[in-house]
């Protein structure tokens, strides 16, 4: 089995440093906490640079070269809402380290962006929803069906897929858990990978909680068949976890210096 | 419905790892693939065989070893006769004197017959200590600095002494660094990551996970090969792709079946028959798992063990 991958999700236009780094070209803060989260593990990271609607080809372009040139092709996945930035990003990706990653397509409006990862030979999230949060697992399988399908129509290998069970808050959603857990091992009994944004379950609560949270969710998911998750990287307990779980699951060799790795 | 042959192929390989220079020096490691599946992708280095000659001398060497060596009479014509045998990629010299539980001849005694023994060849060279790691810690550190510019592999830096060791043989005199565990996996992995973390380069690292006679528990000797091999490739875990090396003929020769007279066990047959024998079926299966050299002593075990290597790749 393969290792868990790590998508660092914090170079993110949420970030106001971040935005404002993308809006005035300025590569010192997206440097900076790419250099953290690679150092923390991470495999992938995530760039996204929001609606972008003006100038997204050209900034994505411009993050896209940034990163891999500064950091030996690190892999990326492109996020956002704009197509054709991704379709621009995608243009100048050097694919030495991993394939990119389109973040993210799902059953509704942005079914296309399987056709676009197709046309591309790029990996794509497939969010298990359409037009809002699925009411169950029914609905959930029928979009991961759709998608699925889409994809393969296209030309997709199915691996290349990595389908998002859509990760609920807990406070307000905390019945809806086991279901979404449940949902990543029909994933993985159907042989099919998966990913998703972890950190999601503990929005809103205290900050010292949320690395617990995330830690105790990401070894049920792990345990479920989860391939790999967008996360915070920086998270120590949160990493610790992962790379225990990879132990016990036998997806890396145990060294006592396993955390160091 | 034909047949559709699909190679088994990993997005990761061994690393390599040069022993000696010049014309005869070898390199170890290399392969995307697993042992002898030259059907799945080319093996560039195929497999290499060491011949083990020793600060001791023949007095307990059988009748077939004596032979070969016959005229030899100081250690530098020893060594230069087992790099021409038939098959021999490198010599291994072990210092086996140097035991404190044994002969234990000094630090500098030893050091002056390595580098008799390296200056008689011009074949890669591997330094095996005498196992006991205090002595080992400051006889491999020497003979790293006496020998420095032939690129020799010293085992081994183990769990106790890997600081002594791999700082010397692996930083200050740009040596080969043997990794040494007994059968244990995680071990093998962990004294790669610290080995590293002084600073040695991984292509500077050769490991030896152990090494058993077949039927003394070598069962484990295998599924600890194939476990390594199978991590390094299919996870890609960086920290078991170094090249192993395999120490057999001092396992072999040591067990009841090599060491016993004829006339003591007259049903077994000939001693030395049975010791060749116990060396290749060794030395073939260590190969068949993983290892990416094996060292051996008797001219037709080497011979052998060649041909079959030759055969397969």
């Amino acid at each position: 089995m393969a290792k868990f991958i790590t998508i660092g999700e914090r170079i993110h236009c949420i970030s106001p440093v971040i935005r404002e780094a993308f809006a005035t070209r300025n590569p010192e803060p997206i440097l900076k906490r790419a250099k953290e989260q690679l150092d923390a593990g991470a495999t992938y990271l995530d760039v996204n640079i929001g609606p972008a609607e003006n100038d997204g080809e050209d900034l994505m372009k411009w993050a896209v070269k940034l990163l891999q040139e500064n950091f030996d092709n690190v892999p990326l996945a492109l996020d956002t809402a704009n197509r054709k930035a991704i379709e621009a990003g995608i243009s100048v990706y050097n694919r030495s380290k991993g394939k990119p990653i389109v973040n993210s397509a799902d059953a509704g409006g942005r079914i296309e962006n399987i056709d676009l990862a197709a046309a591309n030979d790029a990996i794509v999230i497939a969010l298990c929803s359409a037009e809002g949060i699925a009411a169950d697992n029914d609905e959930r399988m029928v979009h991961c069906q759709t998608m699925l399908e889409r994809g393969m129509e296209h030309g997709m290998d199915p691996a290349d897929l990595w389908f998002d069970p859509l990760f609920l808050v807990v406070k307000g959603m905390q019945d809806k858990q086991m279901e979404v857990l449940e949902a990543i091992k029909m994933f993985s009994d159907m042989g099919l990978n998966s990913t998703g944004g972890l950190s999601n379950n503990s929005n809103g609560m205290p900050k010292a909680i949320r690395p617990i949270m995330d830690s105790a969710l990401v070894a049920m998911a792990m345990m479920q068949g989860l391939t790999s998750a967008i996360v915070n990287p920086c998270d120590q307990r949160l990493m610790e976890t992962i790379k225990s779980c990879d132990v016990f699951k036998g997806n890396t060799l145990y060294a006592d210096s396993y955390l160091e790795l | 419905m034909p047949f559709n042959r699909k190679p088994q192929k990993f997005n990761a390989a061994i690393k390599t790892v040069e022993i000696g220079t010049g014309d005869k020096k070898v390199t170890l490691g290399g392969e995307n693939v697993f042992p002898f599946y030259a059907f799945d992708g080319e093996i560039t280095n195929e497999p290499k065989v060491g011949v083990e000659i020793s600060d001791l001398g023949l007095e307990n060497e059988v009748p077939g070893v004596k032979a070969y060596y016959e005229g030899a009479n100081t250690i530098g014509e020893m060594a230069k006769k087992a790099s021409e045998m038939e098959g021999a990629d490198f010599v291994c010299l072990r210092l086996e004197g140097g035991d404190p539980n044994g002969a234990n001849k000094s630090v500098e005694e030893l050091v002056a017959v390595a580098k008799e023994v390296a200056d008689a060849i011009d074949a890669p060279l591997v330094v095996e200590g005498c196992k006991n790691v205090e002595k080992d810690a400051e006889l491999l550190a020497k003979v790293a600095e006496a020998l420095q510019g032939k690129n020799v592999l010293l085992l081994s830096a183990r769990e106790e002494n890997y600081k002594a060791v791999g700082a010397a043989a692996g930083l200050a005199y740009d040596q080969k660094v043997g990794a040494e565990s007994a059968v244990d996996i995680n071990l093998a992995k962990q004294l790669n990551v610290v080995i590293t973390q002084l600073g040695v380069k991984p292509e500077s690292i050769v490991m030896n996970v152990g090494s058993a006679a077949v039927g003394y528990g070598y069962e484990y000797v295998v599924s600890t090969l194939d476990r390594i091999k199978a991590a390094a490739l299919s996870q890609d875990d960086k920290m078991l792709q170094m090249p192993i090396i395999t120490p057999v003929a001092s396992e072999t020769w040591g067990v009841k079946e090599a060491m016993a007279e004829e006339e003591d066990a007259p049903e077994w047959g000939s001693r030395e028959e049975r010791a060749i024998s116990m060396e290749i079926q060794t030395a073939a299966a260590s190969l068949a798992a993983g290892s990416d050299a094996v060292i051996l002593k008797h001219p037709q075990s080497v011979a052998t063990i060649s041909r079959m290597i030759q055969a397969l790749v």
